[in-house]
């Protein structure tokens, strides 16, 4: 039915289908002209197996013994679920009948199918697809396809020999967001931050204790903050810190560069900024963490080319998505940047990055613990007095500590010496601080 | 019991993150430790580290003085949220010395003081379950609790809980840890945190202090965390709970919220105390205006009001005389006026072509279904396009038009229809219900006694009219105007067990039911009518004579779909009574084997309907997961029997609608008939998109008995919502069964039933913020219900005027505002989604996405109301219903 008759694709199409429809009736289920309850990505996630199985929210969610009991009214359901459902089992297995239905399924969809590409549904049962090699069919689908699940521009299976729809391929998330969770933790922890203690505390508040202790802001009364950006001069500890906060949670925490999020095709960068967004919803509590921020978020000008405003428009997605219509729930952004001057206003107001975090240039004290941590496991020589880099007046960022320390070692390496001595260290600081003043005359601005 | 989570949660995580570094590598811990610091800290540490040392010193002045110094310390170091305060995090290492320190010390106050602090140390130190902040509070110096901070009187409160448990099992005194309760409370009721002191005395189960610490700014707070926890709470303990509610309302004159709990409790003491606790007669008359909601027929006396005048203005209000007129005004505010033909309601014109095909259809069928979509479209408003309409143009000859287009039973549904049409006003409805009695035709005068008992729904008047015009006919020969009569008795009279006029058909109907001469479907409609009208009452003699009844029948008729509705009049006189039904089960064991189980279930289902006792779903869902031979039907009431008793909390319903899935998975053909109606019953006036799309799958189900129920249950789902998406699968669905006779009618009864009222009404049993289960409205639902699970042998059979029993259940879902002399009042009201606030700090919002409307409004299923401006005061907090608006005297016009 349907097939083979691509001259009826105009409107007239779902009529003549369903007279054909009416003819055979009863055995098989025909719901007429049912609106196309497709909206897009978000309807996908309410429907399905998925919402059937969400348990019900539980308010309030300070600790109370309230909140105790209706979770344990939870749990007592759920057990008369599973015990209904172990009974059964015993009694009458599924799982013969599903294997027996599955491969009935199998025998419809045959073997080898083929892969195509979903152009567009034209009633429940019929679609057209194209296949990689060139023309579109007007096919049908087959009843066992979840529809809820088809959208236009889906990759589909289709049967090898008409083309039907058999399948669909459900690739949940894009292959470039799924790159930018964060599977292994890094092994940077608080304790290898030197310093920044109010840094740690107001990160710690905004983005790791809603994720743990909602029912604190609860009590209180407020929504927890919902981003933070951190920023301060290179090699401050920016993304440091993002990696000990990705090392101590237990949510789901999402690494981009702002660079990532620029592509190569009009469209795509806002598409890669939606996907993270959604994946991040999904995968909730999540943490977002974007780097180097202004490379897609500088002010908005009138821009030239039109890569210029597609990058403008990733950040209208960004700008979309950090608060717009659509609530996230338990995500978290964390935004960092060298630059915040140039960042867009919109992009920084409160309500989209509450907190605003800086990072200076260490303190005395600061740099003193920094050296401590980075010389912790180096055999010194006795004479190196470290105070002395302490406290000279040069700025150094935590990165410039670092790179003396190591630098320094270098030097004894080079001398297979076994001890880093103190010479090591002022050769060291002179060749860092050279390579840092480099290019730039000393005094050209005073 | 857990500790609470709250202490035990916080602390432990706090240690986690500040402590991490020496877990992780113990070794180097000392000497690095040392090093991390940074200078203040380190004096910090040098400095308690002084103060230990001081306090083990001989010299009491000098002790003093450590003490002193070390309490100021960690009073005044700030804590953070994520850390712990630093004084303590030092202090950790010598919680051990001190501890040993304490040991040997005199008694003295020093002792004393060291073991406040040391109780504040036992927080972040002592080890699970040690209770050591406990024990050192109660041997310290005994000052002001709060002044440790939130943290530590959170964690004494858990450590008391425990210790409470322990002390209860060794049966040893707990008179100094009751102190300390006592303390804790007022400390937490100061601040705030009322659910933290309710869940305390909980614990202790000593909910009675409460009462002494609420005051009038926390009260509302501490009795919504009651009236919501008692929800959850196992028996007695939420009968407790709700106790106290009760009396802190009182003690602030809350009088209307005391009121629901006194009828939540079904205590018509409590009721009367508040009326006679109350002077104002305008609050009084809002509280009529509450019992009639609930359908409690209840009769004032002189002690509750003393004044004549005064009472019978009320009784008026409580017998719901004005409910039509009110009814109406909705209407007309609303525009709805205009009667509806029962084909604006099918809209047949939306689908294409094939609709007009359906005229093949035995038309006697249609017309009855049209006749019920009429009835329940135009319920209550007085006229219609085919009852009304004819008799008011000529006089007469041509008046029952429409009704002899039906059928021998057709047409007592049809005459029975006017009745639905005249609902609540009973002198108009009985005048143009009078014609019919003169009818030659046996269903007509029949349909005409159903339709005198449905005008008189929920109405009580003083003469009784019903009784007076019913009472003859219930022991005519015909069968069919017994079975009139019987029902329109029984729906007039639901509910109002206590009075004489129930004595009196008490005596009539029970002779019919030990008449072992009357036809089986009598004595079924008897049974029904007599549970109907005893709900929840648990009376014995009728029990008994309905369990006569039953074991009078034979063994053929035992078998008969009628026969099972016995069970159920029964089971209704048990309503929501839970023990005092066991008696009656007992004597359900003896019944002959083909109706004993099932007269079990449906005993069960009904007693504890609407209680959310768990294991009572347990026991039900144990009986579904057999499976059975053929001609077992025990297993129906069962899974509506979950429905019943899951009804009672948003959790459960949510979680009983999973577990149904489940049983639609397994079950076998029996239990997949009854779960589209259980689904029907959770979710009845409420159409969840979850529920929707299950059911319109059901609808198309090869079972055509699932199918029809799934159909039904749509109707009911989207009863009176007006509910587009239900509508419109309706509309395809008639197009799709336009063959089947059976499904075409189910299909136009959903039709009808998702227009009820053109959208006004509801058939939801529950009402003032989903608190209060209206019996009568539940037992009318439950029978339609029943009858709904032999499809073909009631409803689509001879008996379908078993639908006139949701009239029980309808009630406009409409706000109301009344000034004082009860005339409409229209003023701007907020009406949006309802927020649960319980236990949330602050003042939050109770609605969201809220918009404004004028008074009067209509409230669908989640709404709640409020008002939008200042210049009036509700005298009820419950913006449902008739509501009477006082002037605010307070009240200044913005300029």
């Amino acid at each position: 039915m349907g097939q083979g008759t691509p001259g009826g694709l105009n409107r007239q199409g779902p009529g003549g289908d369903r007279k054909g429809d009416g003819a055979d009736k009863k055995d098989k289920k025909f719901e007429p002209a049912a609106p196309p309850a497709r909206v897009g990505r978000k309807q996908r996630k309410q429907k399905g197996p998925e919402a059937a199985a969400r348990l019900p929210v539980v308010t309030p969610l300070t600790k109370c013994k309230l909140r105790l009991l209706k979770l344990e009214r939870i749990k007592d359901y759920l057990l008369m679920e599973e015990e209904f459902v172990t009974n059964q089992e015993r009694l009458k297995p599924q799982e013969e009948k599903a294997e027996e239905d599955r491969s009935k399924v199998d025998d419809l969809r045959g073997s080898p199918m083929s892969v195509g590409n979903l152009e567009e549904l034209i009633d429940e049962n019929h679609a057209i697809v194209s296949s990689s090699v060139g023309p579109e069919y007007y096919v049908g689908i087959l009843s066992f396809v979840d529809k809820d699940q088809l959208e236009p521009g889906c990759a589909i299976l289709m049967h090898n020999k008409v083309l039907s729809v058999v399948g669909l391929l459900q690739d949940e998330v894009d292959p470039m967001v799924s790159v930018m969770k964060v599977e292994k933790a890094p092994l940077e922890s608080y304790a290898d931050i030197g310093g920044l203690d109010a840094q740690i505390q107001e990160i710690k508040e905004a983005v790791e204790l809603p994720l743990t202790h909602p029912e604190l802001y609860e009590d209180i009364g407020i929504k927890p903050p919902k981003g933070v950006i951190l920023y301060g001069e290179p090699g401050t500890g920016k993304t440091l810190l993002a990696k000990a906060v990705a090392n101590s949670t237990s949510a789901t925490f999402l690494r981009v560069v702002g660079s990532e999020l620029i592509q190569k095709y009009l469209g795509d960068g806002p598409k890669l900024v939606r996907e993270l967004f959604r994946v991040a919803d999904d995968l909730s509590p999540s943490i977002v963490f974007i780097d180097e921020i202004d490379a897609v978020g500088t002010k908005r000008y009138d821009a030239h080319s039109g890569g210029e405003r597609e990058i403008q428009r990733t950040m209208l997605e960004l700008l979309n998505q950090l608060d717009g219509f659509d609530s996230r729930g338990d995500v978290k952004v964390i935004l960092a940047t060298n630059r915040i001057e140039s960042l867009d206003p919109a992009l920084l107001r409160p309500g989209r990055i509450d907190r605003k975090i800086e990072f200076p240039l260490p303190d005395i004290k600061t740099r003193r613990r920094i050296f401590q941590i980075h010389t912790s496991r180096m055999t010194l020589a006795d004479d190196v007095n470290l105070e002395e880099f302490v406290m000279t007046k040069d700025e150094f960022s935590g990165a410039d500590i670092k790179a003396i320390c190591t630098e320094a070692g270098l030097l004894a390496l080079r001398e297979r010496r076994m001890k880093v001595t103190h010479t090591d260290f002022k050769k060291a600081k002179e060749k860092v601080m050279f390579k840092k003043k480099e290019g730039v005359p000393e005094g050209l601005y005073m | 019991m857990a500790p609470d989570p709250n202490s035990a949660s916080g602390s432990g995580t706090r240690d986690e993150t500040s402590a991490k570094l020496p877990a992780k590598d113990p070794k180097k811990k000392e000497d690095k430790k040392d090093e991390d610091l940074s200078e203040e800290d380190l004096a910090l540490k040098q400095q308690l580290e002084l103060y230990v040392e001081r306090v083990q010193d001989p010299d009491p002045g000098l002790q003093k003085v450590a003490l002193e110094s070390m309490r100021q310390e960690i009073r005044t170091s700030t804590s953070s949220m994520t850390s712990v305060p630093k004084p303590l995090k030092f202090l950790r290492p010598h919680y051990g010395t001190l501890k040993a320190y304490y040991e040997t010390m005199a008694d003295s106050d020093l002792k004393k003081y060291l073991a406040d602090i040391l109780s504040v140390l036992a927080l972040t130190m002592s080890a699970e379950g040690e209770r050591e902040s406990l024990k050192y509070r109660l041997l310290g110096s005994e000052g002001d609790i709060g002044s440790w901070g939130h943290e530590y009187v959170r964690n004494l409160a858990g450590e008391i809980a425990q210790e409470y448990a322990k002390r209860q099992s060794d049966e040893g005194p707990i008179d100094d840890l009751m102190e300390l309760v006592q303390e804790i409370v007022a400390f937490h009721m100061k601040h705030n945190a009322e659910p933290e002191a309710v869940d305390l005395l909980m614990e202790v189960e000593d909910l009675d202090l409460l009462i002494e610490h609420v005051d009038a700014t926390n009260f509302k707070r501490t009795c919504l965390y009651l009236t919501s926890a008692a929800k959850y709470l196992p028996g007695p303990d939420d009968m407790l709970v709700l106790d106290i509610a009760y009396m802190i309302y009182l003690k602030f004159e809350e009088f209307p919220n005391a009121l629901q709990i006194a009828l939540f409790l079904d205590n018509l003491q409590y009721v009367k105390q508040i009326f006679t606790s109350c002077d104002d007669l305008l609050r009084k008359k809002q509280f009529c205006y509450i019992l009639a909601r609930h359908g409690i027929m209840l009769e004032l006396d002189d002690e509750m009001v003393p004044d004549d005048d005064d009472r019978y203005a009320l009784q008026d209000i409580v017998n719901n005389v004005k409910l039509s007129e009110g009814y109406l005004t909705l209407a007309r505010d609303i525009e709805v006026m205009e009667p509806k033909s029962p084909e604006d309601i099918y809209k047949a014109h939306l689908l294409d072509g094939r609709a007009s095909a359906g005229a093949s259809v035995d038309s006697a069928r249609q017309n009855l279904a049209a006749t019920f979509v009429n009835a329940f479209v135009n319920a209550g408003f007085g006229q219609d396009k085919l009852m009304t309409v004819l008799s008011d143009a000529s006089s007469g000859g041509s008046s029952g038009n429409w009704l002899f287009k039906n059928k021998e039973h057709g047409k007592m549904s049809a005459a029975a229809s006017l009745g639905m049409i005249l609902l609540w006003d009973v002198d108009a409805g009985l005048a143009q219900i009078d014609k019919y009695f003169h009818s030659s035709d046996n269903h007509v005068i029949a349909g005409a006694l159903l339709g005198v008992g449905i005008v008189n729904c929920g109405i009580r008047n003083d003469c009784d009219p019903a009784l007076a015009l019913l009472s003859d006919y219930v022991s005519r020969e015909d069968p069919s105007i017994r079975i009139g009569a019987i029902m329109g008795l029984g729906i007039a009279y639901a509910g109002t067990q206590n009075e004489q006029v129930c004595d009196q058909l008490r005596h009539k109907l029970t002779t019919i039911l030990n008449d072992a001469k009357a036809p089986l479907d009598v004595i079924a409609f008897t049974a029904i009518s007599l549970g109907l009208i005893y709900v929840g009452s648990c009376n014995e003699e009728v029990a008994q004579a309905i369990i006569f009844a039953l074991m009078d029948r034979s063994e053929s008729e035992l078998g008969e779909p009628l026969t099972r509705l016995i069970p159920l009049g029964l089971g209704l006189l048990y309503l929501g009574k839970q023990e005092s039904v066991e008696a009656t089960a007992e004597v359900s064991k003896t019944f002959n084997e083909k109706i004993r189980k099932y007269c079990d279930m449906t005993l069960l289902s009904c007693a504890y309907a609407g209680t959310g006792n768990v294991l009572k779903v347990q026991n039900l869902l144990g009986h579904c997961s057999q499976h059975l031979e053929k001609g077992e039907t025990h297993q129906g009431p069962a899974v509506l029997g979950i429905a019943m008793v899951a009804m009672a909390e948003e959790l459960g319903l949510e979680m009983a609608i999973r577990s149904l899935e489940h049983l639609l998975q397994y079950g076998e053909q029996n239990i997949r008939r009854a779960v589209p109606l259980a689904l029907g019953l959770l979710c009845i006036s409420n159409p969840k998109v979850n529920v929707m799309d299950t059911l319109s799958r059901l609808s198309h189900d090869t079972d055509s008995e699932v199918a029809m129920a799934a159909v039904i249950s749509l109707g009911l789902i989207g009863a009176g919502t007006n509910n587009a998406r239900i509508a419109g699968m309706l509309r395809n669905l008639s197009s799709y069964y336009y063959k089947d006779a059976n499904l075409l009618f189910c299909v136009r009864i959903a039709q009808g039933l998702v227009h009820l009222g053109k959208g006004l009404l509801t058939l939801n049993p529950y009402h003032s913020d989903r608190f209060l289960l209206s019996p009568t409205a539940l037992a009318g639902i439950v029978t339609t219900l029943f009858a709904c699970l032999d499809m073909k042998a009631i409803i689509v059979g001879k008996y379908h005027y078993v639908l006139y029993f949701l009239v029980l259940a309808m009630q406009p879902r409409m706000l109301m505002t009344v000034d004082e002399d009860l005339k409409p009042l229209s003023i701007p009201v907020r009406v949006g989604q309802a927020v649960d606030v319980v236990g949330q700090a602050g003042r939050p919002k109770t609605i969201t996405g809220f918009q404004t409307h004028s008074t009067p409004v209509l409230l669908a299923a989640g709404d709640r109301a409020e008002l939008a401006t200042e210049k009036y005061i509700p005298l009820s907090p419950i913006l449902e219903g008739f509501v009477i608006l006082k002037e605010n005297p307070d009240y200044r016009e913005d300029h």
